[in-house]
């Protein structure tokens, strides 16, 4: 705020009325229908009741909210536990083989969630056959389908989230210096310990965050559980779209909402908590 | 692969295998000649990208879909760099509370803030238009051009400034002459990137688009859930080509490596 504050406030003005539109009054909206009334027309009222927060302690709902919660904790682990030496490895590549993987993941990244489960349940069809090598060992009697399932799920949203992980951690791991592992080999780790004991440690904070991202974006999964598994299977994300677009219950869907914001927020605070106080 | 482990090979080989697979049957069973699916196709033919592009249908979602993502993609980037801008230039705290407001969006799960603006466009009075997808989007991708190009900003030698300002330039030359040069690859990626991303969403586009033209993917979903239609599969090679040509091009005229955080430069 040197000289001409006046003027670099002007500049703001603009973006602060976009946010203050289209994020700060759409979220006041969402907390107030939340605690609206549906009246029996089906249309929502302003009021202050907290009847639909009530319905957040069913089953119905808390169910789903542990399947999302569990389906997002396994995600970020295999995600995030496969991303970490894959990154390390691309990040000591030649120039062009960087360039060539950064292009793929990009690429694969930008594939709209609906492409990728469409592809993952034409794989996983009996038709298709990813089990017919097991029917040829004997071991099948017959090509099955291997979707719907959470298994089916959980390899789709991995996949999913793998490109975005590699990229996250990709500035972390580009810029450690090389020579710290080579150290650790020269007093006789073989890589894979060096990159376990060495690498890993020195890489906590961003491994944590690349986790904790992966977990916010997975606990809201629709389209994957949705198709590759089963209805008593389903997610949060399936159950709030449902109470808005099917039931026509926007108050409860918003009160949903909030609710996973909430446990959401109470979640990462108490893993910052726990990082901070390990942190030396 | 120089100076990697055969262990090291073989995981990354692998890695390679599993990210293509789903992508390598969608695009082989695109090219099946019959209307069933089959992988390998029995017989192979380009007919079904006849039917996709002769089809007004395919063709009016495809062109909504780029209208959104063009539009969404201009707008984000519009609004993100006057905030990277002036957290950098001006150190405002203004500018900085602002980045993390607009980037809290795209931290939310997905549903949440689908939820958001269908109960906001609700609200407004203003239904099921397509524009509701374009101010929509650009706001939950805001956090990715005001990171990168802040990345770019970060990197400006503040002397550079100081010079051009004692040689008698204003900030607008300033802007102009050493700032622009250097954050124009920063911008055109954060660009790109909402671009790519608006293209391909579905869950916001879905829920705050009404019955107007569905955009592509969620064209893509109604026929997938509807059952199996080949077109779709040409869709899917659609969408990975504009991905592809969108990824290369910037690998051609930008730095790639530097654009997405490595600091330290790569020879070869």
């Amino acid at each position: 705020m040197r000289r001409g504050g006046g003027g670099g406030l002007a500049l703001l003005l603009a973006p602060a009325l976009f946010i203050g539109a289209f994020a700060g009054w759409p979220a006041l909206i969402l907390i107030e229908t939340s605690v609206a009334h549906q009246d029996l027309s089906g249309m929502a009222r302003p009021a202050l009741e907290f009847g639909h927060f009530a319905e957040l302690a069913r089953p119905t709902f808390l169910r789903p909210l542990a399947t999302s919660f569990a389906l997002a904790l396994a995600t970020a682990v295999i995600a995030v536990g496969v991303a970490f030496p894959v990154t390390w490895l691309i990040a000591r590549l030649r120039r062009r083989a960087q360039v060539a993987w950064l292009v793929c993941l990009l690429t694969s990244l930008s594939l709209s969630e609906v492409l990728i489960v469409f592809a993952w349940q034409t794989l996983l069809s009996a038709r298709v056959g990813l089990t017919a090598p097991l029917v040829w060992l004997g071991l099948l009697q017959r090509p099955v389908s291997l979707s719907p399932s959470l298994g089916a799920a959980l390899a789709c949203l991995v996949y999913l989230v793998l490109p975005y992980v590699i990229l996250l951690l990709y500035p972390a791991v580009s810029r450690l210096d090389p020579e710290i592992p080579q150290a650790a080999a020269t007093m006789g780790a073989s890589p894979a310990r060096a990159i376990l004991t060495v690498v890993a440690p020195i890489l906590r904070a961003p491994l944590i965050t690349a986790a904790l991202g992966v977990m916010v974006t997975t606990v809201g999964a629709y389209l994957t559980p949705l198709v590759l598994a089963k209805p008593q299977q389903w997610t949060v994300g399936i159950v709030i779209s449902r109470s808005v677009m099917e039931d026509g219950n926007a108050p409860l869907g918003a009160a949903q909402a909030v609710g996973v914001v909430a446990l959401m927020i109470i979640l990462l605070a108490a893993s910052r908590r726990l990082t901070r106080d390990g942190a030396p | 692969m120089p100076g990697l482990s055969p262990w090291g090979r073989l995981l990354l080989t692998v890695t390679a295998i599993v990210l293509a697979a789903p992508l390598v049957v969608v695009a082989a069973v695109s090219l099946n000649a019959s209307h069933r699916m089959f992988f390998p196709p029995a017989s192979v033919s380009l007919r079904w990208y006849g039917v996709f592009f002769g089809d007004p249908a395919w063709r009016a979602s495809l062109g909504a879909s780029l209208l959104v993502a063009t539009c969404a993609s201009l707008l984000s980037t519009a609004v993100a760099l006057p905030i990277a801008y002036g957290a950098w230039r001006h150190g405002s705290a203004a500018a900085r509370w602002l980045g993390s407001a607009g980037s809290v969006l795209f931290l939310m799960p997905g549903i949440v803030s689908a939820m958001m603006f269908v109960i906001f466009w609700g609200a407004v009075r203003h239904v099921g238009r397509l524009e509701n997808i374009i101010f929509s989007h650009a706001a939950v991708f805001l956090a990715l051009p005001v990171a990168i190009i802040s990345v770019g900003l970060q990197a400006i030698d503040r002397g550079l400034i100081e010079a051009a300002g004692t040689m008698g330039a204003d900030e607008a030359a300033a802007f102009r002459l050493v700032i622009r040069p250097a954050i124009t690859p920063h911008v055109i990626c954060g660009a790109l990137f909402v671009f790519v991303l608006s293209l391909n969403e579905y869950l916001i586009a879905y829920m705050v688009s009404g019955f107007t033209t569905p955009t592509l993917p969620i064209r893509i979903f109604d026929t997938m859930r509807a059952g199996y239609e080949p077109t779709m599969c040409v869709a899917a090679v659609v969408f990975m080509a504009i991905g592809l040509a969108v990824f290369s091009a910037l690998a051609v005229f930008g730095d790639l490596p530097r654009l997405l955080g490595r600091e330290t430069a790569l020879e070869g």
